[in-house]
């Protein structure tokens, strides 16, 4: 396709802008709580390594609901 | 009305402090972008992506906006239902484990209203995270692709937004009826997968079944021709929404907490 760098850029950043978002405010919420469900190192490397739906995960499973 | 405004605020509340009303919406706007622009780099990404002999040539027809369009439907039809059902499947279900129905309920507060408050809830998430992710599609579509008319998708998104309307509230109604979260999902999902597969095969007899309209938002973008009754679709919808809040108020009613 015909599209220069910075025309990709703006193509793709605001998606890959989201995307952190998501996974920044799953980090925040994992390392704030005081108790996951499973140990919280495996919550950091599933948000983390899991593209996407790491972050979904961790808010649907692995919050303890207070 | 102020009553239900509490229970609704209630829910409202819940949704915050879950993150619910930050992560759906997210959702749905990522998957939203990423269809078109993953479809219109396609050939991209086949051509990086290796085990191709030396000098193949791949031809793969650029499609119209419209069919993006639609391809992004079906994306929220699997996706976005699956999101949806995950982060309703607790609402009545794990509020009874944990006793908070219990607590409600001894106020003087309708059993409906409980149930009513928790529907308007999820329809609103629902309508905000659909909006924002459809709306994505929409932009990208019309920056790499080609506009689409609006009037359609303003149709397409209503007819669609209502089919996750009726897959939430069956998740809301298994939650009610189910022990398990995970089961009040599942079964939701079902039936939804169900009802779509049938109204696809038999599309002149169930013309009346929830299931067409997935496929009447998708046909508003290709010819609005074959989708000629939607709104009978819709209506019965409508009806089994209602139907659902009846009967999961009573469910309610019949069982407010585990122990009872």
């Amino acid at each position: 396709m015909e599209l220069t760098t910075s025309q990709m850029m703006t193509i793709l950043l605001p998606i890959a802008l989201i995307q952190l978002a998501l996974t920044i405010t799953a980090l925040i919420v994992c390392a704030r709580a005081e108790e996951t469900r499973g140990p919280k190192w495996m919550w950091v490397l599933i948000i983390l390594l899991v593209n996407i739906f790491g972050a979904v995960l961790f808010f649907i499973f692995g919050r303890k609901q207070a | 009305m102020s009553r239900w405004l509490v229970l609704f605020g209630k829910e409202w509340m819940e949704m915050t402090r879950s993150y619910k009303l930050l992560w759906v919406p997210l959702v749905f706007i990522l998957f939203g972008a990423m269809q078109p622009v993953t479809t219109y780099f396609l050939p991209d990404i086949l051509a990086n992506a290796g085990n191709l002999p030396e000098g193949a040539v791949i031809s793969i027809p650029l499609p119209t906006a419209e069919e993006v369009m639609a391809k992004t439907l079906e994306q929220f039809g699997t996706i976005g239902l699956l999101v949806i059902a995950l982060s309703v499947m607790g609402a009545i279900s794990a509020e009874r484990t944990s006793g908070v129905t219990a607590i409600v309920l001894v106020k003087p507060i309708s059993h409906l209203a409980y149930v009513s408050a928790k529907w308007a809830a999820m329809l609103a998430l629902i309508l905000i995270a659909f909006a924002g992710g459809f709306c994505a599609a929409w932009y990208y579509t019309a920056a790499l692709f080609q506009g689409v008319a609006w009037q359609s998708s303003l149709i397409a998104y209503l007819l669609f937004a209502l089919w996750l309307g009726f897959v939430g509230s069956l998740t809301l109604l298994f939650s009610a009826l189910l022990r398990s979260g995970a089961a009040a999902a599942a079964c939701a999902l079902g039936i939804a997968a169900v009802l779509a597969v049938t109204a696809s095969v038999f599309p002149k007899a169930l013309a009346a079944s929830p299931g067409m309209l997935p496929k009447a938002a998708s046909a508003q973008f290709m010819d609005a021709a074959s989708a000629s009754h939607p709104w009978l679709a819709a209506a019965a919808a409508l009806l089994v929404m209602a139907a659902v809040l009846a009967i999961a108020a009573w469910a309610v009613r019949r069982r407010p907490t585990l122990e009872a």
